[in-house]
């Protein structure tokens, strides 16, 4: 039997806001509830109010302004999966999306949940570090944006202020020559928390070559938070991705950028070692796709 | 004195009201309250889909959803699928194809089979197993269930 709780709802983010100001240290936001249901089940959730935002039509929107794609935080998996715009625009996210849970998690997670949740292995956070996403965080006080990495300190912890809500995500357009995946491994495909996962993204310098002037590669569950390849991305930027022995090269370098812990899904060294061969596997594919995204 | 709230939704085409305390889950309401037991409890933390019903038209896991989130929903469950025209089918197909042993999953597995032709009259095989990849069972091997959808896929196409 679940605790006791005191359950508000808000119908816009104005008075979101104001019950998280008024509530501040005992007030706990809900969404999808595919995340929340299953702590307060388990009575790992402290506090005593829970913010019911579902409703929030403010708060659920996908459109392109400026050259930027915004996904507004009640955005499900499957919103993700069902958009043109997104399979054009943000497709690593995409790929990313369509290995969370299954199809009932998919229809009520919210891509808002996955980034506040800030789990080391949040499958759409690895694929938000390579496209580049900033995120709008409001307050009775004004507002802020902070870049996706910046927002999370450790597992579970993010820059969020308690009287804080996460009110949009928004990131720049994937282009033309733009090229890229979202890779993982989990124990098996439906419902999986991912041992680990990769994005990457390149941007291809000229057509018909195996040469980048752009790449930014994110390894997840490798780590306290999501974190950047930056070895690998400058290998991939200084040499031609021309041979399998070449690409296998640089994926080694993923070795040195992860610091992994053991845990019930996976050990240290299965970690260290997959993580090189997910990423040569991405990028074999790829290559053999000379370079095209899947989409 | 826990907090306790009136809402009311539409269940299996049919308005319901009643009050619920805040820290009920919808599945627990659908079972307890309404006395609709076709809908199964597994695992309770949406891993294994033995309570998936239609949210707004969505399939859900009832056992991760509050009932006060069901507030003016419209809720479909194994009991109302029947109304829909293609439930006889799905039905029809899985006792043909011999997909139901213990029974325990197939409720779930019927409303994520509904689910899926509703968006895919004609999915392929890849396509099923995806469509029942959130609900779990531990007795046929999967095999039957995916000819009975690909069969009540064929029906309906009729």
């Amino acid at each position: 039997m679940m605790k006791a709780l005191n359950y508000l709802r808000a119908d816009t983010i104005d008075s979101a806001l104001q019950y998280l100001d008024e509530f501040k240290q005992d007030i706990r936001i809900l969404a999808g509830g595919t995340d929340l249901v299953v702590r307060l089940k388990q009575d790992m959730v402290e506090e005593n109010n829970i913010l019911d935002i579902s409703r929030i039509k403010e708060l659920n929107d996908i459109f392109r302004e400026n050259g930027a794609i915004h996904l507004l935080p009640l955005t499900t998996h499957t919103d993700i999966l069902e958009s043109e715009t997104i399979s054009k625009y943000a497709f690593i996210l995409r790929e990313a999306c369509a290995t969370i849970g299954s199809p009932q998690i998919r229809n009520r997670g919210t891509l808002g949940g996955n980034i506040v949740n800030a789990s080391p292995a949040g499958d759409s956070i690895s694929a938000l570090f390579v496209q580049a996403a900033r995120l709008k965080l409001k307050s009775i006080n004004g507002e802020r944006v902070v870049s996706i990495e910046e927002f999370f300190t450790g597992p579970g912890k993010t820059v969020l202020e308690p009287n804080e809500l996460l009110v949009d995500i928004f990131m720049p357009e994937l282009e033309e020559n733009e090229t890229g995946f979202f890779k993982k491994l989990g124990q098996r495909d439906a419902l999986a928390i991912a041992v680990l996962n990769v994005a990457v993204k390149m941007r291809i310098r000229e057509a018909g070559t195996n040469a980048f002037d752009r790449a930014v590669v994110a390894f997840g569950a490798v780590a306290p938070t999501v974190v950047r390849g930056r070895r690998v991305e400058k290998a991939i930027i200084s040499s031609s991705l021309d041979s399998p022995e070449q690409i296998h090269y640089i994926a080694r370098l993923a070795f040195r950028e992860v610091s992994p812990i053991s845990d019930i899904r996976a050990s240290l060294k299965y970690r260290q070692d997959m993580s090189i061969n997910l990423l040569y596997e991405g990028l074999l594919e790829l290559s053999a796709n000379d370079w095209k995204r899947k989409v | 004195m826990a907090q306790v709230i009136d809402i009311s939704f539409t269940l299996n085409g049919k308005e319901c009201k009643l009050s619920v305390p805040a820290n009920a889950v919808l599945l627990d309401v659908i079972r307890d309250k309404m006395y609709l037991t076709g809908t199964k409890e597994g695992c309770g933390r949406g891993e294994c889909g033995a309570c998936t019903i239609l949210f707004n038209g969505r399939s859900v896991n009832a056992c991760l959803i509050l009932a006060l989130q069901a507030d003016g929903a419209e809720i479909v469950t194994i009991e109302g699928a029947g109304v829909e025209k293609k439930l006889p089918s799905i039905q029809k197909a899985f006792v043909e194809e011999g997909a139901v042993q213990c029974g325990f999953c197939t409720p779930g597995m019927i409303m994520s089979s509904l689910y899926l032709l509703n968006k895919n009259p004609n999915p392929s095989i890849a396509e099923i197993r995806e469509g029942i990849s959130g609900n779990l069972c531990r007795c046929t091997g999967y095999v039957k269930i995916i000819k009975a959808v690909e069969k009540a896929g064929k029906d309906i196409g009729k």
